[in-house]
């Protein structure tokens, strides 16, 4: 849906409102027809564009060659071809850490998808000492995630708080950090706890952008909130809700530092809850580390995030039409 | 409906938006489940604020541990004060942060209007880029920026230490997700006036997406104020370092004193959550004043 | 001596190919012989990793001495936090801004010589080398390489906590703890058979120190290939396999760390632990209750030699200021100044004759003393059996392994053949 790029300036002003396109129910999809100068998108994008491609493509240009060598931190490689790529595909490691990077994503996103949605909704209205509840719910958020990890720690251990309550109410004691799968699903509750206050912000925006007309309209119909929620609600906020789908997969398909912190370096018991970006940094860091194979699967890891992001939002185009 | 044109969100008790009373019960079912999740989200955090205010003396490994000290004390805080310069790295954590709030704000508003807003060749291939770059793994880039820096004579200052997150691939994301659910008409009526793309952007637009700004202004300030490894990679004077390197230096190497390491994590958690405080208040009321009128 | 810990938003410090730094040119010594002979002059920078904090005034006296010995020499010091550490070096060095005097142990020194950034002292400081122990002159080789390529440090060493309380609760005699690998699993199993599996006797499963303390042989003769896999290795993960069935070890030993274990054993959930000669003041600070039931007693080996972890300081090769560089690294590592530092924490000078010192052969009847005085003693023979070219990926092939074995999901020794063959091949691309 071309439109000629009109002239600005005084000549648009002698169009009349006549012509005008109605006003339209609600934000059309679609692309944006505004007219601007030839040169005004560049301008606006051009700091965007320069920072993230100085500092952040161009720096994993020089990763994805460094794939093909078998370079170490120290030293220089040599030219290897597609030995660390063959490497990888017979890493034992490296299934494990796909198997438990998809498991992460599998367990996470779900549930940070629709979590914060209702939380969202439940510190929506101006009730007294909501601003406190708000404030609250977000702290998890910014405290840092290594101060998050520790704590968790300590009260998931053996002796920690959240046994103790098990053992005075009569349960036995869970090994939340010594069973590889616990172990796991401690890392997602964290990141899910973590993560909740972050997208309640963002749907918080998204709902305001919801018009109350809609609310009303539909309460005057007779419907109660959980058909509101469904009819209404949801469908407003579908955007923001992949929006939100595709941030959380990308993040939850590159965990590092959660499972780090809960299952520590070791990677759980026998290296079994290693994710994908703990690989990476296990490989290639220190003073010995194997840069060549760990920029391998750092490509890797790329290109398997950069697909399931495509998954994400192709689920949304297909349920749309 | 009367309810169309007011501006602020009803402050009277009880009252949601649209002016009609919450039945009681519906009010403490929400009271109810507002504290459930303040226990679950506070919880954790009382356990390191009780550790910071436990005295020298009382043994840490209890069990079952103990959630209230027996002696509060300020000690840790004043030891934390003596052992680094917590004030200067707080300093500097501030520059660093305020300084990337700035150009996130600005930069990701900017790209994210083009891309939300604007027509031209190219669009899509500046939205692919964004989308890939969000999507590079950051640990294995880290030395090539350092290198990059040390090239630029950036290496070991606080500029070094923005440039590279100064405007995030997700931010700009964010904000065109933000533009893009903007309605047209105030823009067309605008533009039929005459005004041109920046005036569009920097009267029109910015003022309606106040809420995701903030959220933005918000990430930015965490992203920075928490960043560990890349500012010790850049900076080598103590007298530059950040907060979350100094607050490290509590890790004793001979010795780990908790109490102090749970006091420095209160400090470092404190001003984010003082910030979120004063933000918030602007971004819900911003949030509710988004909707164009009639 | 705590093992360094890794940042816990770690990442990767990967060095595109393209980024060659240092690495061309000849492994070790690069700085040429007699460059260390010059004029002390010129601003040395001085790295130290995470002491500063506790050690500030000790080290201000250090450095205000030099420069009063050298007016016309300056240091300027740089201290590290806790984490980040190789990352930080890594950054460094493939950015050409290592400092002139950094702080490194023999594990972080042997990549860096390699790569031609550790002065070669043998051939630049060779006449020093009669100050320090043979043994701490020797344990600043590399394997591969000629020369020496750090002044010998700090020592440290310790023997093995245990407590007491939870001894004589499960029938064992607080007075005798065990003094060989075959009383201490024996021990083990009764522990977690009286306690109930509740108590267990040890924290963590068998590092590569623990194979060299049973006896085992970890490289061969050359240092060109990992031997661990022999029968006695494979005899020690049996028995270790045979204590996690029975409970002896701790539930979260396939995930312990030297902080998590030192937390279990403060907590008292494990009735054993080796520590440092400095943790005796820790636990006295941190966990009073522990300290009142403390144990103490030697190490456990078949070798007769105890392990000793090294620090040292080393010289960078592309020091604009080598000759005052050397000098300053030689002054913070000589006699006074590593006894000045043994007497503000309980660590061991690595310079000869400082063990004969009264400090460390008298005791005063003070658990502190005793502890000092029995370290001391067992560094006169002590041996690091971390072997240097165990690099950080081989530990985690080889600690994968150990806990696949000692959960039963392989056998000993197809767990250990597997983990050599590996370390090998990690070794030959190397």
């Amino acid at each position: 849906m071309k439109t000629a790029t009109t002239p600005r300036g005084r000549d648009a002003g002698a169009r009349s409102p006549a012509t005008a396109p109605p006003p339209p129910s609600g934000p059309r999809k679609g692309s944006g027809i505004r007219p601007h100068l030839p040169s005004s998108p560049w301008l606006f994008l051009a700091p965007g564009l320069l920072v993230v491609t100085a500092f952040g493509l161009y720096p994993f240009l020089s990763t994805v060659t460094g794939s093909f060598t078998d370079a170490r931190t120290l030293a220089p490689g040599r030219f290897v071809g597609g030995a660390n790529y063959r490497e990888l595909i017979h890493d034992a490691m490296f299934w494990t850490g796909l198997r438990n990077s998809l498991l992460y994503v599998l367990g996470v996103v779900p549930l940070l998808v629709v979590l914060p949605l209702l939380l969202a909704m439940l510190v929506r209205r101006q009730i007294p000492a909501i601003t406190f509840f708000r404030a609250a719910f977000y702290t998890p958020v910014v405290a840092s995630v290594v101060v998050v990890g520790l704590i968790w720690v300590w009260l998931l251990d053996d002796r920690g708080l959240i046994n103790a309550l098990l053992e005075g109410l009569g349960f036995g004691r869970v090994g939340f950090l010594s069973d590889p799968w616990l172990l796991l699903l401690s890392a997602m509750a964290v990141t899910v706890w973590k993560g909740l206050g972050y997208y309640m912000i963002i749907y918080l925006a998204a709902l305001a952008g919801v018009p109350r007309e809609l609310h009303e309209a539909c309460a005057v119909d007779g419907a109660g909130a959980v058909r509101r929620f469904l009819t209404v609600t949801v469908p407003a906020v579908r955007s923001t809700m992949v929006l939100v789908a595709a941030l959380s997969s990308v993040g939850a398909f590159k965990v590092f530092s959660e499972v780090y912190l809960m299952a520590g370096p070791t990677g759980g018991p026998g290296g079994e809850d290693t994710t994908l970006v703990m690989l990476v940094q296990q490989v290639g860091t220190g003073l010995s580390g194997r840069v060549g194979y760990a920029s391998a699967l750092s490509v890797v890891v790329f290109v398997l995030t950069l697909g399931l992001m495509l998954l994400v939002l192709r689920a949304h185009r297909t349920e749309d039409r | 409906m009367s309810s169309r044109t007011r501006r602020r969100p009803d402050r009277r008790a009880g009252h949601a938006h649209d002016g009609r009373r919450m039945p009681r019960w519906q009010l403490l079912l929400r009271y109810l489940l507002l504290l459930a999740v303040l226990a679950l989200t506070i919880g954790p955090f009382l356990w390191q604020l009780s550790t910071s205010l436990k005295g020298a003396g009382e043994d840490l490994y209890r069990y079952p541990p103990s959630l209230v000290p027996h002696e509060v004390t300020l000690g840790n805080y004043s030891g934390v004060a003596r052992i680094i310069p917590v004030w200067d790295f707080a300093l500097n954590s501030l520059k660093v942060a305020l300084a990337n709030v700035l150009t996130n704000c600005a930069g990701a508003a900017l790209a994210g209007y083009a891309l939300a807003r604007m027509r031209f060749r190219g669009r899509r291939t500046a939205l692919v880029v964004f989308l890939m770059a969000m999507l590079v793994p950051v640990e294995s880039i880290m030395i090539a920026q350092f290198v990059t820096m040390r090239e630029l004579q950036l290496n070991n200052t606080l500029l070094g230490v923005v440039l590279p997150g100064c405007i995030g691939a997700m931010n700009v994301l964010l904000m065109r997700n933000a533009f893009a659910g903007l309605p047209y008409e105030v823009e067309e009526a605008a533009y039929v006036d005459g005004a041109h793309a920046w005036q569009r952007f920097l009267r029109i637009a910015l003022p309606s997406v106040r809420g995701t700004l903030a959220v933005v202004a918000i990430f930015a300030f965490m992203g920075a104020w928490d960043d560990f490894l890349w500012p010790l990679i850049v900076l080598s004077d103590q007298s530059k370092f950040t907060l979350t390197i100094g607050l490290n230096f509590l890790h004793g190497t001979f010795a780990d004193n908790q109490r102090l390491v749970a006091a420095g994590t209160v400090i470092a958690v404190l001003p984010l959550i003082v910030l979120f405080a004063c933000l918030q208040r602007s971004f819900f009321r911003g949030v509710g004043e988004g909707a164009v009128k009639g | 001596m705590r093992m360094p810990r890794r940042t816990a938003a770690a990442t990767a410090a990967l060095v595109a190919s393209a980024l060659a730094l240092a690495a061309c040119g000849s492994p070790g010594g690069s700085g040429g012989p007699g460059s260390a002979s010059g004029k002390v002059e010129g601003q040395v920078t001085f790295q130290t990793w995470n002491l500063k904090a506790n050690f500030k005034d000790y080290f201000e006296r250090v450095i205000a001495d030099f420069e009063k010995k050298y007016p016309d020499a300056e240091v300027k010091w740089v201290d590290q936090p806790a984490e980040g550490y190789p990352e930080k070096l890594s950054a460094d060095a493939a950015g050409g801004t290592l400092p002139d005097v950094v702080n490194v142990s023999p594990d972080l020194a042997y990549p860096l010589a390699k790569a031609g950034l550790a002065l070669d002292l043998e051939k630049a400081a060779g006449k020093y080398r009669g100050e320090y122990l043979g043994g701490a002159w020797q344990s600043q080789r590399m394997p591969g390489l000629p020369g020496v390529y750090a002044f010998p440090w700090y020592l440290n060493t310790g023997p093995m906590f245990y407590n007491k309380e939870l001894f004589a609760k499960a029938g064992l005699d607080p007075d005798k703890p065990p003094t060989s690998y075959d009383q201490l699993f024996e021990d083990a199993l009764t522990m977690a058979r009286k306690s109930g599996r509740r108590i267990a006797m040890l924290a963590g499963t068998p590092s590569i120190e623990d194979f060299g303390r049973y006896g085992v042989r970890l490289m061969n003769k050359r240092g060109t290939e990992f031997t661990f896999n022999g029968p006695q290795g494979v005899a020690l993960l049996r028995h270790y396999k045979e204590l996690y069935a029975a409970g002896a070890l701790d539930s979260q030993a396939l995930t312990a760390q030297a902080e998590s274990a030192g937390r279990k054993f403060q907590q008292q959930s494990v009735a054993m632990n080796p520590g440092s000669a400095h943790d005796l003041e820790n636990f006295k600070k941190e966990a009073p209750g522990l300290y009142r039931h403390i144990g103490i007693t030697d190490a456990v080996n078949n070798t007769g030699r105890a392990n000793m972890y090294v620090q040292g300081l080393m010289v960078n090769a592309r020091s604009k200021v080598t000759p005052a560089a050397v000098a300053f690294a030689h002054f913070v590592t000589d006699r006074k100044n590593q006894m000045a530092f043994a007497k503000e924490v309980t660590i061991f000078p690595s310079t000869k004759g400082s063990l004969d010192d009264p400090y460390f052969t008298e005791e005063d009847g003070t658990d502190a003393t005793r502890v000092r005085v029995a370290s001391a003693r067992s560094l006169k023979t002590a041996v690091n059996y971390t072997p240097v070219l165990l690099s950080d990926q081989m530990k985690t092939v080889l600690r994968n392994a150990v806990a696949r074995a000692v959960q039963g999901k392989q056998s000993p020794k197809a767990a250990l053949d597997g983990a050599a063959a590996e370390c090998n091949r990690l070794l030959g691309t190397g």
